[in-house]
């Protein structure tokens, strides 16, 4: 194991970072902007070291200060956490060049999942489904027809060239094909010189299911269930919860024991998660993979009672797993709730200040994560991110019960936080139901969300 | 895992996984950073502190100048960051204070509420010139005290991973006193020079 961590991130996760360091008896230094100099990880750690402004690309999102940090303090490893510089292949390399352990997956395991693209080629040959999509460019109307006929419709024509949903056309049937593939021609031939065509199966309502799997250095894997992230604004997830309410038991099993055969085969390393859309039907479709430890990572601590971060460092260590797939257990429900300093009434405008009053809620399966005390000036230049609520019951109708009542009893004073969201989600028909999926809150629109749950 | 508190025993242990760490950092330092300024280095394990140096007359050749000493609290004090933890127990609450010299003092850690805080050695009278990164402190000969400078001079630099940022005098003065040996760790922000700002009448000559 590690002698002495440079924790190179901030908030929450800095402070899990801490807590799992300090279970495991390894020391760790914490690494902070000057805007984070009052934050609870700096003066919860053993050590702390200020790296650079508050501008994150001279404090958080610089290589050479944070590894100069580990460096001057005697550093062995560095743990990246999560955004900032968590999947940065460059830094993992970076990091390993000055003889320390990044705490994730090796850099060329970075470098060979960089690509969504490339993962889901790479991950599809081992057996895991993807979106269904034409066999190549489209060579004509003929050809297009036949294609989506195979697909099956909706389908969505997409420009070979270009992206971020620039010309694209979902269709509904043939009729629609023939007339929308003469447009999208003209449009991506004087949008970007080139009229190449594919076409991929459309998801109306889906549900974005991920799974958890662990693969230590030796190949051996394990999975840690999945979470359901449907509840999204924005394609932000708000809300995170396992089991996932859109799968049997059956099907969740297996799709788990899909994904973790499929990393395995792909030479995947460390903990990690993969992301699929479930159409209507359960059917699901691989989409990427996140090779770092999650925001939403309490859901599976709470229903499998393993540590992921220590799992995470043990991996990073070297360590074989001490867990054999026989050993996770899934028990009860878990729901995340994540608390952000943003203003629903003002379309989730990001907010800070000083936190002038604080309680974190407590009683049987309530667990906070946060950073957040007292007298805290939340700084105005990183995300919105305050903390994450999480409850666990033996069942869906127990956690969803205490979720209430931690809410309710949460306090946060000082700042707008998005906890009336939190609020009307858990007197939502469709979200108590199971049926949440990831574009209705902003089908809907979270305005009119809130006040239906207002006035029911 | 480390053991919390090293018996005397465990010198040899100590001295052998240092002379690991320097024999697994110094070539991956040296040769990532080529050609570049490393001057010193500073490693810390445990109660241990080695310190590379190269001569400052010569170009690198590999010799190195070993320093290692009993690396106590007194030794301590001044530096850019506190001892490990395998020293024993924390010497004091305030251990966790990276800021030797920001004036907070042992259980002090970090009170100011404002960021970045006034620096603790400056007043009406003079300035201080803070660390532009992370890295091991080098202050030039005209960070020597009674040294009269201007604004913007360079006093030094702080040596980030081979790369040299500039320390610069805040203001016209004479650098009144250095607040962190050279070859120190420092951090970000961290008070290095203290400069006596000139009065209007010195200024004018």
């Amino acid at each position: 194991m590690f002698h002495r961590i440079l924790i190179a991130n901030r908030g929450e996760i800095a402070l899990r970072i801490l807590r799992a360091c300090r279970t495991l008896g390894v020391e760790a230094v914490v690494a902070y902007s000057e805007a984070d100099r009052e934050s609870l990880p700096v003066q919860l750690a053993d050590e702390a070291i200020c790296i650079g402004p508050a501008d994150a690309r001279r404090s958080y999102l610089s290589a050479p200060a944070l590894i100069s940090a580990a460096v001057i303090t005697g550093c062995d490893a560095v743990h990246p956490g999560y955004g900032f510089l968590s999947e940065d292949e460059g830094f993992a390399e970076v990091v390993r060049a000055h003889d320390l352990t990044f705490i994730g997956p090796s850099a060329d395991v970075l470098d060979r999942f960089a690509s969504k693209e490339g993962s889901r080629r790479l991950l599809g040959s081992h057996g895991l489904p993807t979106i269904p999509g034409s066999d190549g460019m489209l060579r004509d109307d003929g050809h297009a027809l036949d294609e989506a006929d195979r697909i099956g419709y909706p389908v969505l024509i997409k420009p070979s060239a270009g992206g971020g949903g620039k010309g694209m056309r979902m269709v509904r049937t043939p009729r629609e094909l023939e007339s929308a593939i003469r447009i999208c021609r003209s449009e991506a031939k004087s949008a970007f010189g080139d009229d190449s065509l594919y076409l991929e199966k459309w998801l109306d309502d889906n549900r974005h299911v991920e799974v958890q799997v662990a693969v230590d250095r030796f190949g051996r894997g394990i999975h840690l269930g999945e979470r359901d992230c449907s509840v999204q604004r924005r394609h932000q997830k708000i809300l995170e919860e396992a089991p996932t309410p859109a799968l049997s038991l059956a099907a969740r099993t297996e799709l788990a024991e899909r994904a973790v055969r499929a990393v395995v085969a792909a030479g995947y390393e460390n903990v990690g998660t993969l992301e699929f859309l479930v159409d209507r039907d359960g059917n699901p479709y691989f989409i990427e993979i996140n090779c770092r430890i999650q925001v939403e990572h309490p859901v599976t601590e709470m229903l499998t009672g393993v540590d992921m971060v220590g799992l995470q460092l043990r991996i990073a260590a070297g360590e074989p797993l001490a867990l054999a797939q026989s050993d996770i257990k899934l028990t009860g429900h878990a729901i995340e709730f994540r608390i952000n300093a943003e203003d629903p009434a003002h379309d989730f405008r990001p907010g800070a200040g000083v936190v002038s009053r604080y309680h974190a809620p407590g009683g049987p399966g309530v667990r906070m994560d946060s950073h957040l005390y007292e007298g805290y000036e939340v700084p105005p230049y990183y995300d919105s991110l305050l903390g994450k609520l999480i409850v666990w019951g033996p069942d869906r109708a127990t956690a969803i019960a205490r979720g209430r009542a931690a809410l309710d009893e949460l306090l946060v004073e000082g700042l707008t936080t998005n906890v009336e969201i939190h609020q009307a989600l858990l007197a939502n028909d469709a979200f108590l139901e199971g049926h949440m999926t990831t574009n209705l809150l902003d089908r809907v629109g979270s305005g009119a969300f809130l006040a239906a749950a207002a006035r029911s | 895992m480390p053991s919390p508190k090293p018996e005397p025993r465990d010198h040899d242990a100590d001295l052998a996984s240092i002379d690991a760490l320097i024999d697994r950092l110094v070539p991956a330092l040296t040769a990532k950073l080529g050609a570049t300024h490393l001057g010193e280095l500073e490693v810390r394990e445990g109660e241990w502190r080695i310190r590379l140096r190269r001569p400052a007359t010569a170009g690198w050749n590999g010799e190195l100048r070993r320093t290692t000493d009993r690396s106590g609290r007194g030794v301590a004090a001044p530096e850019a960051h506190a001892s490990g933890t395998r020293s024993g127990p924390a010497p004091d609450p305030g251990h966790r204070s990276v800021s030797g010299s920001n004036g907070t003092g042992p259980g002090g850690g970090h009170a100011s509420t404002a960021h970045p805080p006034r620096p603790a050695h400056e007043d009406e009278s003079r300035r201080v010139a803070t660390s532009p990164a992370v890295g091991v402190f080098h202050p030039n000969a005209r960070a020597a005290v009674g040294t009269r400078v201007r604004q913007g001079d360079v006093l030094g630099h702080v040596d980030v991973l081979g790369v040299r940022e500039d320390v610069l005098a805040p203001a016209d003065g004479l650098v009144g006193e250095l607040l962190t040996e050279a070859g120190m760790a420092v951090e970000y922000g961290q008070e290095l020079v203290v400069v006596a700002l000139a009065t209007p009448a010195e200024a004018a000559h």
